[in-house]
């Protein structure tokens, strides 16, 4: 009875006591079959999970699927897969010695998620950034839905789109092994600056971490 | 939010509302400023006029929308007082619930039968608010369901007194119970006492701010605050004092004070200390990490304070999926899929006290751990197998097999959750089969057992008196169930699916009148 159940039934889930190399090991499901409101969540970590370096595939839309919630969906898991850069940053980025969030000597942001916007140290600068995409990302009055999102609320991703990049850009360039050993594991910033310049949410000047450019080999270490 | 200083060049230039729906026309100057757009959203009827003095007009702009990344400051003036105020009338009445409950818990511990007789009950728990207090119960005409709140729980009676608790047999089933037709036995007429069915739960809050699924959450010993760990790898402190007016919604938004961030991929178990200054959460990284909560009014946007991870409890190899306090030896307990159950004092230099492995391969591997509340040097763990096991915290050895392995026919009856009655001996176990069951610790004997979902049972909690069972689904319900009669009192339809799951956690608040659950869907809702 078991057998027969296993061949008509997939159930999909992490049960308790789940080892995590076993997290989310089950068959695919195909877009079409989806019938949850998170489907578009799904089967973005469900490519994800199947090759977390097929990053093109990973931003290959389905057919027919509504780009805004496309790029929504996106948004959120990258905000959610950058705790992992700021989870190392809180080990290494010290408000000492990174008293402001900056990346190359041009430009220092400020964190406005203050009364007066003020210069931040760059971890704080990443936490709040986080917690304040977080905030944004699940408003109800902007994203009440997530299975149909309003042109105007499309329209903010792009900001937390460019707040968010200054996470990678001074982890690349104030922390670089940090950094690079994130990136190996995960691919994020390519990922990342493939989306946004697939779907035009930064201009290409703002995208300063030479991360396209380099080798297929994102592991190569330059000084 | 942020914005843009460039140091070779001065800014200037208006903010193009233009800018964000068409694209980028313009570089990167009109781009920096463009920052905020989303907080002068034209159609929202915020003001559009931005000059150099960026933030400054900014931040008049954003107090209408803030609700995204700021918080107007005079609303959050006026919530702090009210919170203060909220807090001052709450201690008042909070104080005496909780002595009286420290004192049931001590009279238990110590074993004594002069537990308190039901007449004295009522003015140990005040009802400072009538309809929604769970804490009415004991005024309650003393009848059999009193007497399984209050039973003689070391004493002789013991086999009777939980026959009297649990002798629905098998009657309750899929079936809500309004109380116009409360079943009846026929020989436990108790049930149709209708004051017990009368409080039911609505939702309050619903707290959005996590990215992915809410696999755990656990209330604050006494403060109406809230923490929930979630596979989007961070746990968040909410206040739920401090709340924004949602705008058409009946529930209310909050948003979170703290984001705990630590843990390298999804925290699938919390747990607060019984002081309430500390939490632990354990994950998928193995990793259990011991927190020190942050003052409740804390400004979400405060600095990063290392301080607020005291430690990282290592010795597990594999995923952490169970997290529970013992506050009487300060006691953690916790358990893993790589099959062993530990005992941690965190506290202590070397914190791991004890290891503990089942010796029964066919057990299977843990999923779920809890204190024997009326016994806290025995722990009764959950299995694969659908087995749950007592054991001895002394001695490490197992007491006795709850055996729920061979009373199902279901290729897959795992126990997801057990958690233990705050009075009686009774172990209550949800199964993956979608039954629940009720085992009693003396004999090892299962006493109830009920299909009570229409699809896996995830998680259980028992109100800190003892006479509600509150169970979530992944057939994305809620159900409450009065814990004498065994049948249900209220469903509550919550938590949308994301692949087959849904509910992951539900809590009661150990002394107001909160419940809570979690879901994948990335919420956690709380009831009052």
């Amino acid at each position: 009875m078991a057998e027969e159940q296993k061949e008509t039934v997939i159930v999909r889930r992490v049960r308790p006591g789940t080892k995590t190399e076993d997290f989310q090991n089950w068959e695919d499901q195909p877009f079409e079959d989806m019938d949850s409101t998170l489907a578009v969540q799904q089967y973005i970590q469900q490519s994800i999970a199947n090759d977390i370096s097929n990053v093109d595939g990973i931003l290959a839309a389905p057919d027919g699927q509504d780009e805004g919630v496309w790029k929504y969906e996106h948004l959120r898991q990258f905000c959610l897969e950058l705790n992992g850069i700021a989870v190392k940053l809180q080990g290494e980025c010290n408000p000492d010695t990174c008293t402001q969030m900056t990346a190359t000597e041009q430009w220092i942001f400020l964190c406005a998620a203050h009364k007066t916007p003020k210069e931040c140290p760059a971890i704080d600068y990443t936490r709040h950034t986080l917690d304040g995409a977080a905030c944004l990302l699940n408003s109800n009055k902007y994203f009440p839905s997530r299975v149909s999102i309003k042109e105007s609320s499309v329209a903010k991703l792009g900001s937390v789109c460019r707040r968010i990049y200054r996470i990678f850009s001074h982890a690349y360039f104030h922390h670089r092994a940090l950094f690079d050993e994130h990136e190996n594991e995960t691919h994020l910033c390519k990922r990342f600056t493939t989306f946004v310049t697939k779907y035009k949410l930064m201009a290409k000047d703002n995208l300063i971490v030479p991360i396209l450019e380099e080798t297929p080999n994102p592991t190569e270490s330059e000084a | 939010m942020s914005t843009i200083i460039k140091k070779k060049k001065p800014v200037v230039g208006n903010e193009g509302m233009a800018g964000m729906e068409d694209g980028f026309p313009d570089p990167e100057t009109e781009d920096a400023l463009n920052e905020f757009n989303f907080l002068n959203d034209p159609q929202e009827g915020a003001g559009e006029a931005q000059t150099s003095g960026e933030w400054v007009s900014d931040k008049k702009d954003m107090s209408p929308t803030n609700e995204d990344w700021h918080i107007d400051q005079s609303m959050l003036t006026k919530l702090k007082e009210d919170y203060k105020k909220a807090r001052e009338r709450g201690k008042k009445y909070v104080q005496r619930p909780s002595k009286a409950a420290l004192q049931d818990m001590l009279s238990n511990l110590g074993g004594e039968e002069s537990v308190p007789p039901p007449s004295t009950t009522p003015p140990s728990r005040p009802r400072p608010v009538a309809a929604i207090d769970l804490t009415d119960e004991p005024d309650i005409p003393p009848g059999g369901r009193v007497e399984a709140n209050r039973p003689p729980i070391m004493g002789i009676g013991d086999e009777e007194a939980i026959e009297s608790a649990l002798g629905l047999g098998e009657l309750a089933g899929l079936t809500i119970t309004n109380e116009a037709d409360v079943l009846n036995s026929g020989y436990n007429q108790n049930s149709a006492n209708k004051e017990a069915f009368r409080k039911t739960w609505t939702p309050k809050y619903t707290l959005r701010s996590h990215f992915d699924g809410v696999r755990s959450l656990a209330f604050h010993p006494e403060d109406t605050v809230l923490i929930t760990g979630s596979e989007d790898h961070t746990l968040k402190l909410w206040n739920l004092q401090k709340t924004v007016p949602a705008k058409k919604a009946v529930s209310l938004d909050v948003e979170p004070i703290y984001t705990f961030r630590g843990h390298i991929g999804p925290v699938l178990c919390v747990a607060v200390d019984t002081s309430g200054e500390h939490c632990f959460s354990g994950g998928t990284d193995a990793a259990i990490r011991y927190w020190n909560l942050p003052d409740s009014n804390l400004d979400p946007y405060d600095s990063y304070n290392p301080s607020v991870l005291a430690d990282t409890l290592v010795g597990h190899t594999n995923a952490v999926w169970g997290l529970e306090y013992d506050g009487t030896k300060n006691h953690l307990l916790s358990c893993s899929a790589d099959g062993t159950v530990r005992l941690w004092n965190p506290q202590n230099k070397s914190p791991l006290l004890n290891t503990f492995t089942a010796e029964d391969a066919d057990l299977g591997t843990p999923t779920t751990i809890d204190f024997v509340r009326c016994d806290t040097s025995q722990v009764v763990v959950g299995y694969t197998s659908a087995d749950a096991v007592v054991y001895d915290l002394e001695t490490g050895k197992p007491i006795l097999t709850l055996d729920g392995r061979t009373l199902s026919d279901s290729s897959n009856a795992q126990i997801n959750r057990v958690v233990s009655h705050p009075t009686l001996p009774i172990t209550i176990t949800a199964h993956e089969d979608r039954h629940i069951r009720f085992f009693d610790n003396t004999s090892g004997n299962m006493v109830h057992s009920m299909v009570a979902h229409l699809d896996a049972v995830t998680s259980l909690a028992v109100d800190p008196n003892g006479l509600y069972l509150l169970s979530g689904s992944h057939d994305c319900s809620i159900r409450l169930w009065n814990l004498d009669s065994k049948t249900c009192v209220q469903e509550i339809t919550s938590h949308r699916k994301k692949f087959d799951e849904s509910i992951y956690d539900v809590a009661f608040h150990p002394s107001k009148p909160y419940i809570a659950s979690g879901g994948a869907d990335a919420l956690a809702k709380v009831f009052i």
